[in-house]
């Protein structure tokens, strides 16, 4: 699914230092596998996330995703990529204030080719993630642990094959936390792709296979246990 | 993108900044608006000038002889009939139309019932022959030609004549109001070699005539009566005056861009052109233009300061709204998505001030024909109405406010397009 290779990433710090945050890094995840990034603040997890979703592609080495090579894709080619190979789940959920839940879900629909029936999938999709109450509440009208259920669901609205979350529970107590997990790994068993970077113990505990970042390289900390199969969320 | 998603978006994105919206449409619709009203009452003011003050043809030029000429001392620079058919030959002339003064003073003397009004005047007349075919598109009684000694001459009354004496004249002595209908077969006595304040220019009698009206036109003689060519004819021999040169030969140009041409023959043949009307008309009509334009400009002023306006009031919602831009390119949004969305929001902003400034423009115009109907006294050549909207102005309108908003929104739009979705998202 994922296969990165000599990946190195620079950028100009507030004080006009280069800082290498990737140096060199490579990493292959295989479909249906759930693996955890782990790494200290600052060691380039949220940059690594941004490179293999698309948002960022100014960097040396090579990135495929789903066998899509990334780097000289135009915009639009980028675009696409991000609306139909990937979801992404932010730790601030990032969810568009004025719109109601259900209007969030349907967000990446107004992106590319008009889905059919797209408002029931937006709707199914919340009742997956327990929300088929609220779909019309707007997300101030909604707990912390409801946001990220909706930007859950948004990330799953045109059922990619991989899904990128940076850290997902940062922003959640414990207990919604624990719920947020327990969704991914159902989404995990039903054979999608997780990649997640994270600080939380029980994030990395629930991954198949726990990396750590650090100077730069990933560096395998758990190996995997088992890649599931099955079909789309 | 899609239209219809396109379309969403925008409405959520407006829904939420309504205010900003509607300043910013209101800065448009001023502008606009302003833009529309001025140009609207110039165009009406200086359709008022072409068509009721100063009528003129742009494919007539009036021939006169030269006021004073060498070539008239020793017989030539005059109107005579080979000058007339050698006018007729010249290229892009399509007809010549001859035209000569009764060369005897004259003055019609009334004392009646006028319309219903008893009415005792004395004024001096000026009389012009003109060719039949040059009036006779305005003729509503009878043909116009002359029946001869002892018959009622046909005349025809300028249709401006007839405007200054239904808004001055008559309100002023209490006499009716006449329309050139109404005036069709009225007759009065016309008495030739006569003048109240000169002396007669013919030896011999006077001769009385009748004058009888048979319609009015622009092209009739403003002070005076336009009667047929042979009855000026026939006077001026009456009288041993010159009967033989034409005071004046009106030229039909095959078409308006032949006038030049035909302007610069004439002069060559040692003739005058009489351009005063047209000049007169020109005069008024470019102080009218003049006077439009710096209103116009002024509008237009306006319009830069409402684009302006949306410049600023986008760049703070783009900037305010960086987050949200960041999550729609994370969700599929290209970079010329993201301009779409911001130049949509603008257009409709746009569109909307556009359109309703031009409302108000034209409101306001019904308005101001309403009140000066009302309250402004009826001076000659007041028009119904002051204004002027063809359909360009009001679609110009409504396409200013939309270019307008564009323009104000083309540097936010492309910041929109150019945000950095990874620093957007970041943390």
């Amino acid at each position: 699914m994922i296969q990165a290779r000599d990946v190195t990433k620079e950028y100009v710090d507030g004080d006009g230092t280069r800082v290498r945050v990737l140096d060199g890094m490579s990493l292959d995840v295989a479909e249906g596998e759930f693996v955890a990034v782990v790494g200290s603040s600052g060691s380039g997890k949220s940059t690594l996330l941004h490179l293999l979703g698309g948002l960022d592609v100014d960097y040396r080495g090579e990135v495929a995703v789903g066998g899509v090579k990334l780097r000289g894709l135009r915009d639009k080619a980028l675009a696409r990529f991000r609306n139909t190979h990937v979801g992404f789940v932010f730790q601030s959920f990032h969810l568009i204030p004025n719109l109601s839940a259900v209007e969030n879900v349907l967000l990446p629909s107004h992106f590319g080719a008009a889905p059919v029936e797209a408002r029931k999938r937006a709707e199914h999709l919340l009742e997956r993630v327990g929300l088929g109450a609220k779909k019309d509440r707007v997300p101030v009208r909604l707990s912390g642990g409801e946001r990220q259920r909706v930007a859950i669901a948004r990330a799953l609205f045109n059922r990619p094959r991989l899904l990128l979350c940076d850290e997902p529970t940062g922003n959640l107590d414990a207990a919604t936390g624990t719920g947020v997990i327990a969704l991914f790994q159902e989404l995990h068993r039903e054979g999608l792709t997780v990649l997640c970077v994270t600080h939380e113990e029980r994030m990395s505990a629930a991954a198949g296979r726990v990396l750590r970042l650090q100077e730069g390289r990933l560096v395998e900390e758990r190996a995997g246990l088992h890649v599931a199969t099955g079909g789309s969320p | 993108m899609r239209l219809d998603a396109l379309s969403r978006l925008v409405r959520l994105s407006l829904a939420r900044e309504r205010k900003g919206a509607f300043f910013s449409a209101f800065g448009v619709a001023m502008g606009v608006g302003a833009l529309v009203f001025f140009l609207g009452l110039g165009l009406g003011v200086g359709r008022v000038i072409r068509e009721d003050i100063f009528p003129t043809d742009a494919r007539l030029v009036d021939v006169v002889p030269p006021a004073v000429s060498l070539g008239s001392l020793l017989g030539g620079g005059k109107l005579d009939a080979p000058t007339v058919e050698r006018l007729r030959a010249l290229p892009g002339v399509e007809a010549a139309y001859r035209k000569m003064n009764v060369r005897v003073p004259a003055v019609t003397r009334y004392d009646g019932v006028f319309f219903g009004s008893r009415l005792r005047m004395g004024m001096e007349v000026l009389a012009l022959g003109v060719e039949p075919a040059l009036v006779q598109g305005d003729v509503q009684l009878g043909e116009f030609k002359d029946a001869g000694e002892g018959q009622p001459i046909p005349s025809l009354v300028s249709t401006r004549l007839l405007e200054l004496y239904n808004k001055t004249f008559a309100p002023a002595r209490k006499l009716p109001q006449l329309s050139a209908n109404m005036l069709v077969g009225f007759g009065f006595p016309v008495e030739f070699n006569r003048s109240y304040v000169a002396a007669a220019s013919a030896s011999g009698a006077t001769q009385a005539a009748q004058a009888q009206v048979v319609g009015a036109s622009d092209r009739a003689l403003l002070a005076g009566i336009t009667i047929p060519l042979e009855a000026a004819i026939r006077l001026n021999r009456a009288f041993g005056m010159d009967a033989e040169n034409y005071s004046g030969v009106t030229l039909v140009a095959t078409d308006p861009s032949r006038v030049p041409a035909i302007v610069d023959a004439v002069r060559g043949m040692g003739l005058e052109i009489d351009d005063q009307e047209r000049r007169m008309a020109e005069n008024s009509g470019a102080a009218v233009a003049l006077t439009t334009a710096a209103l116009a400009l002024l509008s237009i002023l306006i319009c830069l300061l409402a684009a302006v306006n949306i410049a600023h009031a986008l760049s703070a919602s783009v900037r305010a709204r960086a987050r949200e831009i960041g999550v729609m390119q994370a969700v599929g949004a290209s970079r010329s998505d993201i301009r779409a969305i911001v130049l949509a929001e603008a257009a409709v902003v746009g569109l909307a001030g556009g359109a309703s400034g031009t409302a108000a423009a034209l409101l306001l115009a019904l308005g101001v024909d309403k009140l000066a109907a009302g309250y402004l006294p009826n001076f000659p050549f007041k028009p119904d109405s002051f204004f002027s909207f063809p359909w360009p102005v009001v679609v110009g309108g409504v396409l200013l406010g939309l270019a307008a908003a564009l323009a104000g929104a083309y540097f936010p739009s492309r910041r929109a397009a150019a945000t950095d979705p990874a620093r957007t998202l970041a943390g």
